[in-house]
């Protein structure tokens, strides 16, 4: 079988389809499928030893002013879909997508005078120039991890003026998602979670849907049997966003005796405040630590050093960072937000509870951080969970079985 | 056949179709003059209103759209630190609805009137935005270093 991947931003550290980009195609090859790949910036770590990769252009100039663009971009811009790009995003509208999908259009039709495919298979671009793709012959299927109705929500939340909403609006290309998303021929998404939101988002049927749980690389993220601290609890996320429900962890906290620290992966002062500012609010901010950007191999060790893992997401798609840590056998303490109470098992890879609700989070935390074999039998728990559940070897063998049904029913229905 | 196929037939056949109207109207009706008179020129008006119309209302539309979300917004109540809005968002998105709600229908009128300035005013505006971004684009490439002055690394 031979597979044509086409993501508009490629680079595993500018997002989460560039990960799941890298780690689905290697673990796709693996299980025999040829792999080619129409990718745009950032580009991605190399992965030519099993894949074709195809390099798309794209000046990614959203919120750049004209005149900072540098020489190099300034001279690509009057090109004719440059400059579409350029006239869009000047009105603040995001047209990566539909400027990524019409070039990926445009190489496809070049790439199929020379090479046959089975299937497409869109990462979360759902760009106009899908629509023409129809007519290659093949069927498209697509991975949307959530719509982003929900990212829209959450600006429209942290909006304060009319100019804010304005551009919130243009921003996200709602409608193009709409009509192309229906006209594809399967949607894969990562949690049951996932299937309620597309077809509340998209008037998606739920037979078109498919769920295959994200991956994640056990071989990385595994316990190598640091000593792990007491009283330590580990938040990794992004805290500038509403949906992680950072404040709701802070004021968690301030309930929680002095000795229990918090340590935050993400910017914290001076170039992220608002974790900062709420910590001073709650009067914890010298229990509280920023570790900034740091390394794959230091995060692992922050898994696997931490007490607990705390997530407490109003909205989460996946919840990757309960994963990783059920896969550092570290307990969870997590809000039952989207995918979560899905990830997680309840009482046996951690706790749930509500999201919004400071006590139940610092109850739940106590009640782990006072009993240290229900950590460990949890941690081990956790273990097994993510890797029969969540490791990309298994996360690709899903998505082939959903390719062979993908084309056995588009070959019957032609 | 693919369906997908019989609509990249439909869309080949109606596009050329439409092209070819717009074209003879718009350019060959008026020259040929006699056996046209009576209704070449109004022909010819509209084979202009048309897709430029098309254009205003996308635009106009596209304004609506967005004063309409803002006020139909439904999400979940603010968080307890996110001061309250004065911005007076949802006055302003009413205005922005009422606006082009208005200069949709002054152009409808206008083209019913078969008013020149329904046309020349939106074809100007399009023109200079299009053409203003290509003079910014220009001047920027102009007066921005290809290279780094000498001694600097």
């Amino acid at each position: 079988m031979r597979a044509l991947f086409l993501c508009y931003r490629g680079n595993p550290f500018c997002g989460g389809q560039g990960v799941y980009l890298y780690y689905l195609t290697r673990e796709l090859a693996k299980l025999g499928v040829e792999i080619d790949v129409i990718v745009g910036p950032p580009y991605p770590e190399p992965m030519e030893k099993w894949a074709r990769v195809y390099r798309t252009e794209n000046l990614n100039i959203w919120s750049i002013r004209t005149e900072h663009f540098g020489y190099e971009k300034l001279a690509r811009v009057l090109s004719p879909m440059n400059f579409v790009d350029y006239l869009l995003t000047r009105f603040h509208a995001f047209p990566e997508m539909e400027t990524f999908s019409m070039r990926a259009f445009n190489l496809t039709r070049k790439l199929l005078k020379e090479r046959h495919y089975d299937i497409i298979h869109d990462v979360q671009c759902l760009g106009w120039g899908l629509l023409p793709m129809k007519g290659f012959g093949m069927p498209i299927v697509t991975t949307v991890h959530h719509p982003l109705t929900k990212d829209r929500e959450a600006d429209f939340i942290r909006d304060k003026s009319f100019w804010e909403y304005a551009t919130t609006v243009l921003f996200y290309p709602l409608g193009m998602q709409r009509i192309v998303i229906n006209r594809l021929d399967r949607v894969v998404t990562s949690s049951m979670e996932g299937v309620d939101e597309l077809e509340k988002a998209f008037g998606l049927k739920r037979d078109k849907i498919s769920v295959v749980y994200n991956g994640l690389d056990v071989e990385v993220f595994s316990n190598g049997g640091e000593k792990r601290g007491e009283n330590t609890l580990l938040f990794v996320g992004n805290t500038e966003d509403y949906k992680k429900g950072t404040r709701y962890l802070l004021e968690a906290l301030s309930l929680l005796p002095k000795k229990v620290k918090l340590t935050i992966v993400d910017e914290g002062p001076p170039k992220r405040l608002s974790a900062y500012e709420l910590a001073k609010r709650f009067g914890v901010e010298d229990r509280v630590t920023f570790t900034g950007k740091v390394s794959m191999a230091a995060l692992v060790h922050l898994y696997c050093t931490a007490t607990l893992v705390v997530v407490s997401s109003l909205h989460e798609g996946f919840g990757l960072p309960a994963a990783e840590g059920m896969a550092c056998e570290t307990p969870v303490v997590s809000t039952t937000s989207g995918a979560l109470k899905e990830v997680m098992k309840h009482g046996e890879t951690g706790l749930l509870v509500p999201p919004k609700d400071p006590r139940a989070m610092a109850d739940a935390i106590m009640q782990l951080l006072s009993n240290k074999k229900l950590r460990e039998k949890m941690g081990k728990a956790g273990r097994k969970r993510a890797v029969e559940n969540f490791s990309w070897p298994v996360a690709a063998k899903n998505t082939l079985d959903v390719y062979r049904r993908t084309i056995d029913e588009y070959r019957s229905n032609r | 056949m693919p369906r997908a196929k019989i609509y990249g037939y439909i869309a080949l056949l109606v596009s050329t179709a439409l092209a070819a109207l717009f074209f003879y109207y718009s350019f060959y009706g008026p020259v040929a003059g006699g056996l046209f008179s009576a209704l070449a020129a109004d022909y010819a008006y509209y084979a202009v209103a048309v897709p430029l119309g098309l254009l205003v209302f996308i635009v106009l539309g596209t304004g609506f759209w967005i004063g309409w979300t803002i006020l139909t917004i439904k999400v979940a109540p603010p968080m307890p630190e996110i001061v309250e809005k004065k911005d007076y968002a949802k006055p302003k998105a009413l205005l922005l609805c009422l606006a082009t709600l208005a200069l949709m229908a002054l152009f409808a009128y206008g083209v019913y009137l078969k008013s020149y300035w329904a046309l020349a005013v939106p074809a100007a505006a399009f023109t200079l935005v299009v053409l203003g971004m290509v003079f910014w684009v220009g001047l920027a490439i102009i007066t921005t270093r290809a290279t780094l002055p000498d001694g600097k690394k």
